[in-house]
């Protein structure tokens, strides 16, 4: 108990007062514009269906798997998705072990909001057999790092483990058809899920005074902010959530101003996750190929130097 | 060829030593007065060290072994940069990013007396020195120097505070000035307090100024003197 309470993260007056104070003339802390992004890094590192994304300080890991299960009654030729969100200890001196806070379940409804009722990820697709078996797609998220604006970068975690995943093909067979034979990878090459298009999640920060509006806020400017909104939109300009959780309120023309600054960060941002994916396939893909022992391979130690 | 090692100190100066190295031997030595620092510890004739770091000398006959990590570990005589948690009837309750929550007498200030405790909210920060670190006890910290008077103790206004590691702070102290100070100070006006459980506080005139500072000690841990500088005037150029 006595170790918590030394180790918890504090703000001191002054730092309160001082990132208002430097909002006032439009300056953050780490030298950002209001309305800059952190750098966003996607990686693929453990394998297919699974990625790593850094915004600035915060890192959060999504991991996708599939299960056969009985669809639900009432939408027997659809599959399921579901995420989880784990907050670990190890992210934030505030998160315990054990059962998810109020920020962990509201960061996994946004995420799941955002995917389910835009139906980004074709759910049709994943019946196998109507009424019998559905793939059931299951994503988790890990927050490992937390330097603010968890739910983007959960989010792009979430995009990107989607696109990058594959899941084994199966057929029917048996006697009479009923029954599903699912191919392991070295024998049928798996498939890719069907996304239709990727919704974006944009936080932003409102400072009550002065109307003071940012986007990504770090862990510092969380403490400090009075009212917080995300708006998931797509490239295409479609709004697939939005979600204001309690803090001061906003005027309408905010949320306007908000809106047309989420649809242009969500294209930028959409194209760099395409970008991503796509660079992790051509170098699946690659892996893949056998070369001739004879023929000249690729010089690992010249792309290192480049 | 490993006994020789251990057995002469000079070798070991300002190299890398981690736990379990065996850095002097007292019976090995002319002069047997010598004091250790942090990271040390005597174990009848040898001195083994307990930290990972690089073991330093300084004359006469002080050694001590540098590391650097995010956790602060409470000794004797350092300066420190504190917040103010709680306040109960006989100390304030404060933290020093160490393990234990530290106590400030709220007699322990210049001229202090039971009618003019003064009154600090919660987040306060403090500049403050250590009087007793014993391992198992909360430290206690005190407002004054040893001599009882304020020079410059206390409580800061305004301004902003970021966290670093140790030894950034250990190097931001250090004489001569740290390049990375010393290429801001040319260009910039500014107030620095440096605490050293790995908390830097910075005040100017405008918040731009405090920004590109902060940022400018941030980064600079890892780089070298010419590199600090370069990074310096890549920052400045962008503000004017």
């Amino acid at each position: 108990m006595e170790g918590r309470i030394s180790n918890a993260w504090r703000l001191t007056v002054n730092d309160k007062n001082f990132i208002k104070t430097a909002l006032l003339s439009e300056i953050r802390i780490d030298g950002r514009k209001p309305f800059e992004y952190r750098k966003i890094s996607i990686k693929f590192d453990r394998g297919d269906g699974s990625s790593e994304v850094q915004i600035g300080q915060t890192r959060v890991m999504g991991i996708v798997t599939a299960q056969l299960i009985q669809p639900y009654k009432d939408r027997p030729k659809e599959g399921t998705l579901s995420i989880f969100t784990e907050f670990s200890p190890m992210a934030d001196p505030s998160f315990e072990p054990g059962r998810p806070g109020e920020l962990a379940v509201e960061l996994g409804r946004i995420i799941d909001r955002g995917l389910r009722e835009s139906r980004a990820v074709d759910t049709e697709s994943l019946c196998i057999l109507a009424g019998k078996y559905v793939w059931a797609i299951r994503i988790d998220l890990h927050i490992l790092d937390n330097g603010g604006n968890l739910v983007d970068a959960a989010n792009i975690a979430a995009l990107a483990a989607l696109l990058t995943y594959l899941r084994p093909e199966c057929s029917l067979g048996g006697e009479d058809g009923q029954e599903v034979i699912v191919h392991p990878p070295e024998i049928r090459e798996p498939l890719p899920l069907t996304v239709h298009h990727l919704p974006i999640a944009i936080t932003f920060g409102f400072f009550g005074n002065e109307g003071i509006l940012l986007i990504d806020p770090t862990h510092n400017e969380e403490a400090v902010m009075g009212g917080r909104m995300t708006m998931t939109v797509n490239a295409n300009g479609d709004i697939c959530a939005i979600q204001k959780g309690g803090g001061e309120g906003v005027p309408q023309r905010v949320i306007m101003k908000c809106l047309q600054l989420a649809t242009s960060k969500a294209a930028s941002i959409t194209k760099q996750i395409k970008d991503a994916v796509e660079a992790f396939n051509t170098e699946r893909a690659l892996r893949k190929i056998k070369r001739h022992p004879t023929s000249t391979g690729v010089d690992v130690r010249q792309k290192q130097n480049q | 060829m490993e006994n020789k090692k251990s057995s002469s100190p000079a070798s070991f100066i300002d190299s890398t030593v981690v736990p379990g190295d065996v850095v002097l031997d007292l019976s090995s030595m002319t002069n047997q007065t010598i004091k250790l620092g942090g990271g040390l510890r005597q174990d009848c004739d040898a001195i083994p060290a307990m930290k990972a770091g690089t073991l330093r000398f300084s004359k006469p006959n002080k050694y001590w072994v540098e590391s650097s990590q995010k956790r602060y570990v409470p000794c004797v005589e350092d300066t420190v940069l504190a917040i103010v948690v709680d306040s109960k009837a006989d100390n304030f309750l404060i933290d020093i990013k160490g393990p234990a929550l530290a106590f400030l007498p709220v007699l322990a200030f210049e001229g202090g007396t039971r009618r003019n405790i003064p009154k600090f909210e919660v987040g306060t920060l403090l500049y403050l020195r250590v009087v007793k670190a014993n391992f198992g006890m909360n430290p206690e910290l005190s407002c004054t120097d040893a001599n009882g008077k304020a020079a410059e103790f206390g409580p800061l206004k305004d301004g902003y505070m970021f966290e670093t590691s140790t030894g950034l702070s250990r190097k931001l102290l250090s004489s001569p000035t740290c390049p990375v100070l010393e290429a801001l100070g040319k260009k910039l006006s500014f107030e620095i307090a440096v605490g050293l459980n790995g908390r830097v506080w910075v005040n100017a005139a405008s918040p731009d100024t405090i920004v590109v500072v902060a940022n400018a000690i941030m980064n600079s841990e890892s780089l070298s003197t010419a590199q600090q500088i370069i990074m310096v005037e890549h920052l400045l150029k962008n503000i004017q």
